[in-house]
């Protein structure tokens, strides 16, 4: 079998069943957008699945169209364009570091170079950042580049504003220590990225708002728990644009 | 700076027929007429989405059920995807699918998200020996069509060439919602074979429902 935990394509069974969590839905959908015959393949197979349900139909409670009219008639309709998303962005220019969220712990939010750190160890939202990693791979825009730690992708958006990162079997790092990733600006600048920690499948994901302005390098390091407001640690995985 | 690249534009949903690059589906009638009322819900036609309702809520409402198990869930889960149907009608784009599958494919997904925000992976490994049954619940009342009776067997067909390892797989995958680790570690066996196992019974159901066109 020439299956290996690595190949993308090996995923297209689970995606179309469903059995794939976050992590590999994002890499295989990533996968999708540059493969046709697993783009043809998969809409084969989910016709099958389909079937599948529509095998499971059952008479649904009287109140169920009621209430589904209801909704919809409050629920305004998503215009036909994919992305940019219901306006909700919009041309304005967005600010340089808005918002950063990590998979696992730390929220560091870095104004210019005087970086100002702050932690929050509650781990944020899960699925809102589920969400925002979504939303910058599913961009037309979307450019997505491989990252050498373990098995993981790096997809940045500029009509999302946004950069993601995501993967597998990715080796725990020190203890302690946390993945920061960084922005190299064309001067030399290192602008603090989120940090993540893989889980104990080496699975991570992590999100940064931003724009990419100047930007000429994404890297990632080892840095103390909370992360750091200046590289501190060995670089560990780095991304050229 | 060249890290903005339009890789593809994508296209406004218009055409209202299915592409000619989509397989023809095995109801091919109703298949047709869904993905017909999806462009023009996407159109805000309100009757077109009552009628949309009366096509596919049944399914829709099924697999919910199946899936997490409680009608009241289920209810939550079918309201929130036709709903969503709704709000995303005109995104949906003919070439890429048909609309049923559009559709059917959705809830599915969404009841598996809802299945897992609900429980902790480890939970249902843990519940799984005790919990799984047979293949098929039996359905409260499945809805009164001739075509629908002619689909289950179908899908009954189908599901007796699968190997009995394949199909104890699928279903964990389909009905359970469990991802391809889980269905490994539940069944005691490789990733990679959980995933062949997958992968080679939606293809043997592909080519037995295709083949019949």
């Amino acid at each position: 079998m020439n299956d290996t935990i690595d190949d993308p394509h090996s995923l297209l069974g689970p995606y179309v069943v469903g059995a794939v969590d976050e992590v590999d839905r994002q890499l295989f959908e990533n996968h999708l957008r540059g493969c046709t015959e697993c783009r043809e393949e998969c809409a084969r197979m989910s016709d099958a699945v389909a079937t599948l349900v529509d095998a499971e139909a059952v008479a649904p409670p009287a109140t169920l169209r009621a209430a589904v009219m209801g909704r919809a008639a409050q629920t305004a309709q998503l215009p036909p364009t994919v992305v940019g998303d219901a306006g909700s962005h919009g041309p304005r220019k967005r600010r340089r570091w808005p918002l950063v969220g990590a998979a696992a712990a730390a929220v560091i939010a870095v104004t210019g170079i005087g970086a100002v750190l702050a932690t929050a160890d509650d781990a944020p939202d899960a699925s809102a950042l589920e969400r925002e990693v979504m939303m910058v791979s599913s961009a037309p825009d979307a450019h997505t580049m491989e990252l050498s730690l373990g098995s993981s992708h790096l997809v940045m958006s500029e009509r999302m504003g946004g950069v993601a990162l995501m993967g597998l079997d990715a080796p725990a790092p020190a203890e302690g220590m946390e993945y920061q990733l960084w922005l190299v600006l064309d001067d030399g600048q290192m602008m603090a990225g989120p940090t993540f920690m893989p889980d104990a499948d080496g699975k991570f994901m992590a999100m940064m708002h931003t724009d990419f302005k100047d930007v000429t390098e994404f890297e990632i390091t080892e840095e103390p728990r909370g992360g750091s407001a200046v590289p501190t640690g060995e670089m560990v995985a780095a991304v050229s644009l | 700076m060249n890290s903005q690249r339009h890789l593809r534009v994508v296209g406004d949903a218009a055409a209202p027929a299915a592409s000619p690059t989509a397989p023809a589906e095995g109801a091919l009638s109703r298949s047709a007429v869904i993905g017909q009322l999806l462009v023009r819900v996407g159109r805000g036609d309100e009757s077109a989405f009552d009628e949309l309702y009366t096509a596919t809520a049944a399914s829709v409402f099924g697999v919910a059920l199946r899936v997490v198990r409680d009608r009241a869930i289920a209810e939550e889960v079918a309201q929130d995807v036709l709903v969503e149907v709704w709000r995303r009608a005109a995104r949906y784009r003919p070439e890429a699918g048909s609309g049923r599958t559009w559709i059917l494919t959705m809830a599915h997904r969404r009841a598996i998200d809802r299945v897992r925000s609900e429980q902790a992976h480890t939970d249902r490994l843990r519940a799984h020996g005790s919990t799984i049954t047979g293949s098929h619940d039996e359905p409260d009342t499945v809805v009164d069509m001739a075509h629908r009776e002619w689909e289950v067997r179908r899908v009954r067909e189908g599901l007796a060439l699968l190997t009995e390892r394949q199909r104890e797989a699928l279903d964990l995958a389909f009905a359970k919602g469990f991802t391809h680790r889980e269905v490994a570690a539940s069944l005691g066996i490789p990733l990679g074979t959980a995933k062949a196992r997958i992968r080679d019974g939606l293809i043997k159901l592909r080519d037995a429902w295709e083949e019949e066109r």
